[in-house]
């Protein structure tokens, strides 16, 4: 494991973290090397790793950073250089781990000349299941993405956001237990990010173990139990986001219906017991709130438009 | 039709002919071989990476995961993956390649003579070429290119992320594309049959002003019916004789066919009828004997002379001579010749000296009882018709020279169905020359349309190879170089016969490199050369190459030996044997080159 890791304290003794892991890198790197067998990059270094049943685990890191080879290493996507790879407790390359898998690509690469109940039936044939369970699976999945409406279109004439949600469907076409998302929120709009994390988070309370990776924090920070940050193929922190993101010598206090006189008490209180008073103001809400708050007063008031502030 | 290489009965060429071992166990000992030399290289490639032991467990471990991909390879993921390819190939306009074939058989008509000689022959050729090279190609291009289009635009991503065995992938793709050939296929024989049909039909005018009273006969005596020609349509013209009083009967052969010939009364006045051609559409089933020689001395021997061709396909005898050339024919019965024995020939003719040119050089037909040589009668003299078939029939009973009757099958064919065939030049210093298969006897009939349909399982064999190979290409290599590799294998397959004289170093002017040096240097073929330190590197270059080249020749599959384009259009009977071989030749390479392709699209990595 790297050097600046910083270990989960949280996290339950070693056997009983064994029983729960889903995915599991030991030593896992992977050099890309030319036609000749020359190194041209080597994009991970020594990769230990667990992710374990039923969180949201993300992987973190800017472009170039070895997120997107570890996902392609844990599919059997791609070879190791050395290390290993398992998932399930198998190879990544055993074929028959991805019984329990889905994926979901980071541009859903899907077959644009069917439309989208032929995609579902041709990856619910892939899993071998029977002509009646893959046409429930098919209508159910198709109306979870809300894409009843569309479902005889070829998905050539899809837009992005529409593509997004029949590869996440292609995803969970055979119930999996291990969710593989690479970049799930990119292209789409705020209510789609919205109702994507909404899932993803669905997925985790229904018992399932979520894998993601992605470059926006934001939307990470709002789903993910734990994380591991990469950078340059090398683990520079892991552990859950609420431990890793916690302040630990700042209170934050929120209170509603205080006077002016209750502020200036509160502010003494702290001076008194030698603190110091970081800030004291009204806090503000998330442009993602706001944008969602409107959408949704528009839908339910047409015609109704904004007043302009002078 | 030259049959350069008789067939021999399926199970003989499959497991054993004398002392030739047969097909299967050739094939066996080349896949071992083929295994046996790439474990080896592979081995070394990994040994430089890994080490030797490594390398070892990793192709170990390899070969195991094959096995166990084969045993578990799920009938309903292939038939998906088929399905795609069959959507994928539709989108991909491959009924484009239909539409190519329909303008082709549309404008044929212009090109096309129906006049020619033997039509039948000319059209059926066509058509069947035609159907070759553009299912071929469509295959090509349509396997070639499917799986690294999918691997550049990362769909196959979605595949191998679920629980799908390379096994499947690849078998997958090859089923989908082998199926919209066939089902492309289908629809252009029957396209092709009735273009055929359509374009051979053809009729004559008789009226009752084109026949006259038929010549007296022997003695003058008066002979019953009418005689006289049709019009002339599409170059040729048929002579009628009508022996019955009603009317009715066949026209003489011309471009090897006949028209029925009815009479019809309307208004008091006969017309005569002459109705769709027959015959022009054949599938003769040939009985073909041994041929033994006898010398100009009168002693037999196995071959005849060589008249200094350089292919020793046939051999000849000398004219004004005893020589002869003997055919046996075995398993004759009379039930099987109801009307006569049908006949054909191809001989050839060697001239010493030119004589007259005009006239053909005469020989004769004897019939001899093989258990009693004493036993035989001159059936009739005939002139050789070269580089035609010349038909002959042996009527069941005939009039010797003496005029006593003569029964075939009571006094010439032996109890066990025998007959010796002896032809005779007759004309001093010049030759005739044969083959076994020069001369033959028609059994019976078989269906043109079958015989038809026979000849595009050819067509589909090939096809199947060519997707086949086209997706083993297609495993590791992108989609242009996949391409040209399987045009390669196709052309190398159709050469097979040229790199094996090139691997043995029989072919003259040397192998590719001293060949090169004598184009540039303008030597001839067969000249020895300077041996200078340029001579000496391409020959010793030349020795390096054979190998691979020795290994190419047996491993690339026979194209041109699967064609059977000739059987159809010469009108020859295409046998079950010879259908079961081609059929067992192209499964021989259509599993281990789809073996090959699981192990190649297994090792390879799908992601950048």
């Amino acid at each position: 494991m790297a050097s600046q890791a910083v270990l989960d304290p949280a996290v339950s003794s070693p056997a009983d973290a064994k029983t729960d892991v889903v995915v599991e890198t030991r030593n896992l790197s992977k050099i890309y090397r030319d036609f000749w067998g020359r190194q041209k990059v080597r994009a991970l270094k020594a990769l230990d790793l667990e992710v374990r049943r039923g969180e949201i685990f993300g992987l973190l890191g800017p472009n170039g950073s070895g997120k997107t080879t570890t996902i392609k290493l844990l599919l059997g996507l791609l070879f190791p250089t050395s290390g290993q790879a398992l998932v399930f407790g198998k190879d990544a390359s055993d074929v028959t781990k991805n019984e329990r898998i889905g994926y979901l690509p980071e541009e859903s690469y899907l077959y644009r000349f069917l439309n989208a109940e032929e995609t579902l039936d041709f990856y619910g044939r892939l899993f071998d299941m029977p002509a009646d369970l893959r046409r429930q699976r098919t209508g159910e999945l198709i109306h979870l993405v809300k894409l009843d409406w569309a479902k005889r279109r070829q998905l050539k004439e899809y837009s992005k956001g529409m593509t997004r949600r029949i590869g996440l469907a292609q995803a969970l076409i055979n119930d999996p237990e291990l969710i593989v998302l690479d970049e799930p929120t990119t292209g789409l709009d705020p209510i789609g990010c919205r109702e994507m994390k909404d899932l993803i988070l669905d997925l985790r309370d229904k018992g399932k173990t979520v894998l993601m990776c992605s470059h926006l924090l934001a939307d990470v920070q709002d789903v993910c139990d734990r994380i591991a940050i990469l950078h340059q193929g090398e683990l520079k922190e892991l552990g859950r986001v609420d431990s890793l993101l916690k302040i630990r010598d700042v209170t934050e206090i929120r209170a509603s219906g205080l006077s002016d006189a209750a502020k200036e008490e509160i502010k003494a209180v702290i001076a008194r017991h030698s603190g110091s008073l970081v800030s004291m103001d009204n806090p503000t809400s998330t442009l993602e709130e706001l944008f969602l708050s409107i959408v949704q007063d528009a839908e339910a008031r047409p015609g109704r438009r904004a007043r302009v502030e002078g | 039709m030259v049959l350069e290489n008789p067939y021999p009965p399926y199970f003989e060429w499959l497991f054993s002919a004398g002392t030739t071992p047969g097909a299967f166990w050739i094939w066996l000992l080349t896949v071992v071989l083929f295994i046996v030399a790439s474990l080896f290289v592979a081995w070394i490639i990994s040994s430089v990476r890994n080490g030797p032991m490594k390398a070892g467990d990793l192709i170990f471990r390899s070969l195991v995961s094959l096995v166990d991909d084969l045993a578990h390879t799920s009938p309903r993921r292939v038939f998906a993956l088929a399905k795609l390819a069959v959507q994928e190939s539709i989108r991909r306009r491959v009924l484009a390649g239909f539409i190519v074939f329909v303008l082709i058989l549309l404008f044929a008509g212009w090109f096309l003579n129906p006049g020619k000689t033997d039509p039948a022959e000319l059209y059926l050729s066509f058509v069947l070429t035609a159907t070759s090279y553009l299912i071929l190609f469509m295959a090509l291009v349509l396997s070639a290119f499917s799986l690294p289009a999918d691997i550049q635009n990362k769909t196959i991503y979605t595949i191998v992320t679920k629980p799908v065995r390379p096994t499947e992938i690849v078998l997958g793709r090859a089923v989908g594309f082998a199926a919209v050939s066939t089902a492309l296929l289908v629809v252009m024989c029957g396209a092709s049959y009735l273009f055929v049909v359509r374009t051979l039909d053809h009729t004559h005018e008789l009226t009752a002003d084109d026949l006259a009273p038929r010549s007296p006969g022997p003695g003058g005596a008066p002979r019953p019916g009418k005689q006289g020609r049709t019009s002339v349509t599409r170059e040729h013209r048929h002579e009628v004789v009508l022996l019955d009083e009603t009317g009715h009967g066949l026209t003489e052969s011309a471009q090897d066919h006949k028209h029925e010939v009815t009479a019809v009364t309307r208004d008091g006045q006969t017309e005569y009828l002459v109705g769709k051609p027959l015959g022009q559409l054949k599938a003769r089933v040939p009985l073909y004997g041994k041929l033994a020689f006898v010398d100009r001395a009168g002693r037999p021997t196995d071959k005849g002379i060589n008249v200094g061709n350089e292919w020793g396909y046939r051999s000849y005898i000398e004219g004004g001579s005893p020589a002869a050339a003997i055919w046996t024919f075995s398993g004759l019965r009379q039930a099987d010749f109801p009307g006569g024995i049908n006949l054909d020939m191809t001989l050839r003719v060697f001239r010493t000296f030119k004589g007259d040119i005009e006239k053909g050089i005469s020989g004769s037909i004897t019939l001899r009882n093989p258990d009693n040589p004493k036993v035989s009668y001159l059936l009739k003299n005939f002139v050789a018709k070269e580089f035609s078939i010349d038909h002959h029939q042996i009527p069941l009973t005939f009039k010797d020279k003496d005029k006593k009757e003569i029964d075939v099958f009571r006094d010439l064919v032996t109890e066990n169905g025998q007959l010796d065939i002896v032809i005779h030049c007759l004309e001093r210093a010049q030759f005739f020359g044969m083959a076994r298969p020069d001369l033959y006897l028609f059994k019976r009939e078989g269906i043109p349309w079958v015989n038809f349909v026979k000849g595009y399982v050819a067509i589909w064999l090939q096809m199947l190879l060519i997707t086949t190979a086209g997706v083993m290409w297609s495993t590791f290599l992108n989609g242009p170089v996949a391409l040209l590799a399987t045009l390669g294998t196709m052309v190398g397959g159709y050469f097979v016969d040229f790199l094996g004289n090139l691997a043995n170093n029989s072919s003259l002017g040397g192998g590719p490199m001293e060949s090169f040096y004598r184009i540039v240097t303008q030597e001839n073929l067969t000249s020895e050369l300077e041996r200078n330190v340029t001579t000496l590197t391409a020959q010793w270059g030349d020795r390096l190459i054979r190998l691979p080249i020795f290994v190419a020749a047996r491993v690339l599959p026979d194209f041109s030996s699967l064609s059977d384009v000739d059987y159809v259009s010469y009108g020859f009977n295409i046998p079950l044997d010879l259908l079961a071989i081609h059929v067992t030749m192209g499964l021989g390479y259509v599993i281990p080159v789809l073996i090959l392709g699981f192990l190649f699209f297994k090792m390879r990595e799908v992601a950048k």
